[in-house]
């Protein structure tokens, strides 16, 4: 033991204080997960982060428990049993009665109409609002007793997805009647100290070091599901090397996000951490804007602010604009060589992405279009064809032209993300070898969002995270804030609200893998891969969660034997 | 003496009005606002109005600058967009811990720097002297970001002495005896502490050698060897005090630098401080918060530049201020 750690254990041992292995209810050991980022919000109607989520999951008990086999699947938890109506716009739900809140007051179907009235009131700026859109206007669920509860919708559509819209996570109405909406993110609850409903609760929240999680003992959930460990510690770590280093000396169980590189050395040297992967979770591609941004930029004064511009107002882009481009540019993209160069381990051969046809994850094994084969790489064939249309090197400059245009364009990307700094390099080289000069231009995260958003760019390497159920409208849709090529296409609009409004699954599958071959078809996008997420966790645990819907999840259920347990105290 | 500072004072003041003047256009000359991090762009129009306004973002700029810099003039800091908290309460939670690792980085500072730089002019020309340089100028070029993952991988994970990151070991800390915690908060201090006093030391050995190179040749300290006192008096007591003279003025100005300067190594350290609360406030463009800090940073750079005053006015009895 070095000098340092033995001064801390003498001073320590002087003070007599016996650690224990397991507390008076038999709760063993303490889970530490490295964290980027410490979470903001602990009300669920203002959480928008993957940490305020974490927690909030952990400490209050949801409508719903969640499973994902090929597609998310719900699950009782306050909710035990719930059905739909005959024409599909209703759904009656009982709930569990003997649920509490910490400070001893029930929680009943009271306190979900108060978090969904919440979450449509426009003055919370709830990032959920969207969740209230197929709800009747006076949209309110109607609480028939403390255990019943009626939602109703404007229509029928995916019941998978109408029970995500009613999956909400209670917030306490008793404590909140006379909070202003307009503050609810510096209210106490939200800000200083949550109160907890489900098995844990938050012990100590130190704002940008760590939040400690202790087993609610007023909890009054099933016996089976209270908490096997003694405490859960998010321990924030901004600095991925640091989570690497305290992964790898013992500091932290757990750590999500791991490079691939590192798992190499994580398997090697670390028998005794083991690796998880998290399917498809997030892609990268490539996205052709439509639009000419100068043009964007020129008419910029005729929109309202934070208005997207109308493709039928603004000048096409003189080279995306046209489909045929498109398909040959795709063409002249190694996807497979990317996969090998980024997300292949360099000792085990292991491959962690495959690639993408389409924003619809593989995960989602119904639905994915397994039909469809990615663009071959075909560089030839890709050149060949930008000659059929026009681009041609007349000039003898290694660039290809037309209408003495040269075929040159600007790739923008953010900082801050190896990966895809390193795909762009690759993009650039490869496009180079057909005779397209691609310039990368790389700005801050907030900057290349605005751009995105604004329609301001040529073409952008970025990414999305898998939706756990189908709703292409927010990429794909005409207007969309996110339909970052400002894409058009009335087959595809078509699809889109034939797909949301079919509450068959068989049915709903077959528009959504029509969508899917037409989409690919158009290439918007060329779609590179997607990546498994790699999650390191200490192999001393047992039960765990880890799973496409979250790294950590039930930590309830996490446990660890008591012949392996670390913390004593 | 009180006159002189109370005109220093003075003077801070439109110093302190042109850094926030500054800093608020170049905050608002980025893309974007704090109040994106609260809407989907793809919700509502009017919601969207609704929430911009309820944050205060929906005002004309020039509307904002006023509203902004006349809570300033009134101490008023206002509340944190991104956070959602009182500014001062975020910074009164987070500034002691950036003062808590100034202060030692200064003591390890200035304590390395001085007898580095006293060796250094002692032995120069020779070896001692040219290993020191190559050293100090090897810390002094090396960016602290660099040096403090380097110090991580060598202390916490190859030679695992020292704590990588935090201020308290976040498991144990609450059931330590005082008399650990106080060493455990200690040993969490060692790294960044070093990362940071590193690079000033390098730069305060500098100094100091040469400092101590000049003195050396004064006909003061030929008069004290004269004298016949011993090598170790005229080092110590008539050199040293007088080539201290050039490091307070680096004390002052090293003050507001030390608390900007650990931002990346707070960031690596997970240190808890002012650093990590800048950069998360520039990142999500929360204006109130950014002032706030640079306010503080401001105060510091006045408060460095008298301290740096107040302290040659003490060494040196030729300095008198009217």
């Amino acid at each position: 033991m070095s000098l340092p750690l033995l001064i801390l254990a003498s001073l320590w041992a002087c003070a007599d204080v016996g650690g224990t292995v397991a507390d008076a209810q038999g709760r063993r050991d303490t889970l530490v997960i490295g964290v980027p980022s410490d979470a903001k919000n602990m009300l669920y109607v203002v959480s928008s982060s993957a940490s305020d989520s974490a927690i909030i999951e952990a400490t209050t008990s949801s409508l719903f428990d969640s499973d994902f086999s090929c597609a998310l699947r719900y699950t009782p938890e306050m909710a035990t049993e719930w059905s739909f109506s005959e024409d599909g716009t209703r759904i009656d739900m009982t709930l569990r009665d003997d649920l509490t809140w910490e400070d001893g007051t029930r929680l009943t179907a009271r306190d979900v109409a108060a978090t969904y009235a919440l979450v449509a009131d426009p003055k919370v700026g709830s990032p959920r609002l969207d969740m209230t859109e197929h709800m009747r206007p006076d949209a309110r669920p109607h609480v028939i007793d403390d255990t019943h509860l009626r939602w109703e919708f404007t229509h029928a559509y995916d019941r998978t997805t109408m029970l995500a819209h009613t999956s909400l996570t209670p917030v306490p109405a008793h404590r909140l009647r006379d909070a202003d909406p307009g503050s609810l993110r510096s209210h106490p609850l939200n800000a200083l100290a949550p109160l907890s409903s489900g098995p844990w609760r938050v012990a100590t929240w130190e704002k940008n070091a760590r939040l400690v999680l202790a087993p609610n003992d007023a909890w009054t959930g099933p016996v089976e599901d209270r908490p096997r460990l003694r405490r859960v510690i998010f321990k924030v770590l901004p600095e991925y090397a640091t989570r690497l280093v305290e992964l790898e000396n013992g500091a932290i169980d757990l750590m999500e996000g791991v490079l691939v590189a590192d798992a190499d050395k994580l398997a090697t040297e670390h028998p005794e951490i083991s690796l998880h992967r998290r399917g498809w979770r997030s892609m990268d591609y490539v996205a052709w804007n439509s639009l000419d941004p100068a043009d964007v930029r020129a008419t910029a004064g005729t929109r309202a602010k934070g208005q997207v511009p109308d493709p039928t107002r603004v000048k096409p882009h003189p080279i995306f604009a046209d489909r045929e481009v498109r398909r040959a540019l795709a063409g002249a993209l190694d996807v497979e060589r990317m996969i090998a160069d980024l997300l292949t381990s360099r000792v085990t051969g292991e491959v962690y992405g495959r690639p993408a046809i389409g924003t619809i994850t593989p995960a989602l094994c119904g639905v994915h279009a397994d039909d469809v084969a990615p663009v071959p790489y075909a560089p030839d064939a890709a050149r060949a064809r930008l000659a059929e249309l026009g681009w041609r090197d007349t000039d003898g400059d290694g660039i290809l032209d037309k209408a003495g245009q040269p075929m040159r364009f600007t790739l923008l990307l953010n900082s801050g993300n190896a990966r895809r700094e390193k795909a762009a390099v690759l993009v650039q080289a490869q496009l180079r070898r057909v005779g397209v000069d691609v310039q990368l231009d790389k700005v801050e995260s907030n900057a290349f969002f605005e751009r995105l958003r604004r329609r301001d760019y040529e073409a952008a390497l970025s990414g999305w995270s898998a939706g756990l159920f189908v709703d292409p409208g927010s990429i794909w849709g005409e207007g969309s804030a996110f339909n970052f090529t400002s894409y058009r296409n009335p087959r595809v609009t078509a699809l889109i609200a034939q797909g949301l409004a079919e509450p068959d699954p068989e049915r709903a599958r077959a528009t959504w893998q029509e969508l899917q071959r037409v989409i690919h078809e158009d290439q918007p996008y060329a779609f590179l891969y997607w990546m498994d997420e790699i999650v390191a966790v200490h192999d001393r645990f047992q039960d765990t969660t880890i799973d496409v819907l979250s790294p950590y999840r039930r930590l309830n259920r996490w446990s660890v034997p008591a012949d392996r347990v670390k913390y004593r105290y | 003496m009180l006159a002189h500072l109370a005109r220093k004072l003075l003077l801070a003041i439109p110093l302190l009005a042109g850094v926030m003047t500054l800093l608020f256009f170049l905050v608002e000359l980025a893309p974007g606002d704090a109040c994106d991090a609260f809407v989907n762009p793809d919700m509502d129009p009017d919601a969207i109005a609704q929430i911009r306004a309820s944050l205060g973002c929906d005002a004309p700029v020039l509307v904002r600058y006023a509203r902004q810099m006349g809570n300033m003039a009134r101490l008023e800091f206002g509340t944190s967009l991104a956070q959602q908290r009182p500014v001062v309460e975020v910074i009164a939670a987070h500034l002691p811990n950036t003062v808590v690792l100034s202060l030692l980085t200064i003591v390890i500072a200035q304590g390395l720097g001085i007898v580095v730089g006293i060796l250094q002019s002692v032995h120069q020309r020779r070896f001692v002297d040219g290993a020191l340089s190559v050293l100090t100028l090897f810390f002094f070029s090396m960016p602290g970001f660099w040096l403090a993952l380097v110090l991580q991988l060598v202390f916490s994970l190859a030679w695992p002495i020292l704590p990588s990151s935090g201020m308290t070991d976040p498991v144990v800390h609450d059931y330590m005896p005082p008399l650990a915690q106080a060493w455990d908060r200690l040993l969490h201090l060692v790294l960044p502490a070093t990362a940071l006093g590193l690079a000033a030391a390098a730069g305060d050995a500098r100094y100091m050698r040469s400092s101590m190179l000049e003195v050396l040749q004064a006909d003061f300290v030929r008069t004290a060897r004269a004298k016949g006192l011993s090598e170790r008096t005229v080092l110590l007591r008539h050199a040293f005090r007088n080539a201290m003279l050039p490091l307070i003025t680096l004390l002052g100005l090293n003050l507001p630098f030390l608390f900007s300067g650990a931002v990346l190594v707070e960031y690596v350290f997970a240190w808890p401080g002012m650093g990590r609360v800048i950069v998360g406030a520039i990142q999500s463009q929360d204006v109130p918060l950014v002032m706030g800090c640079f306010f503080v940073f401001t105060l510091l750079v006045v408060a460095g530049n008298l301290l740096a005053d107040l302290l040659y006015a003490v060494v040196d009895p030729r300095v008198r201020y009217r």
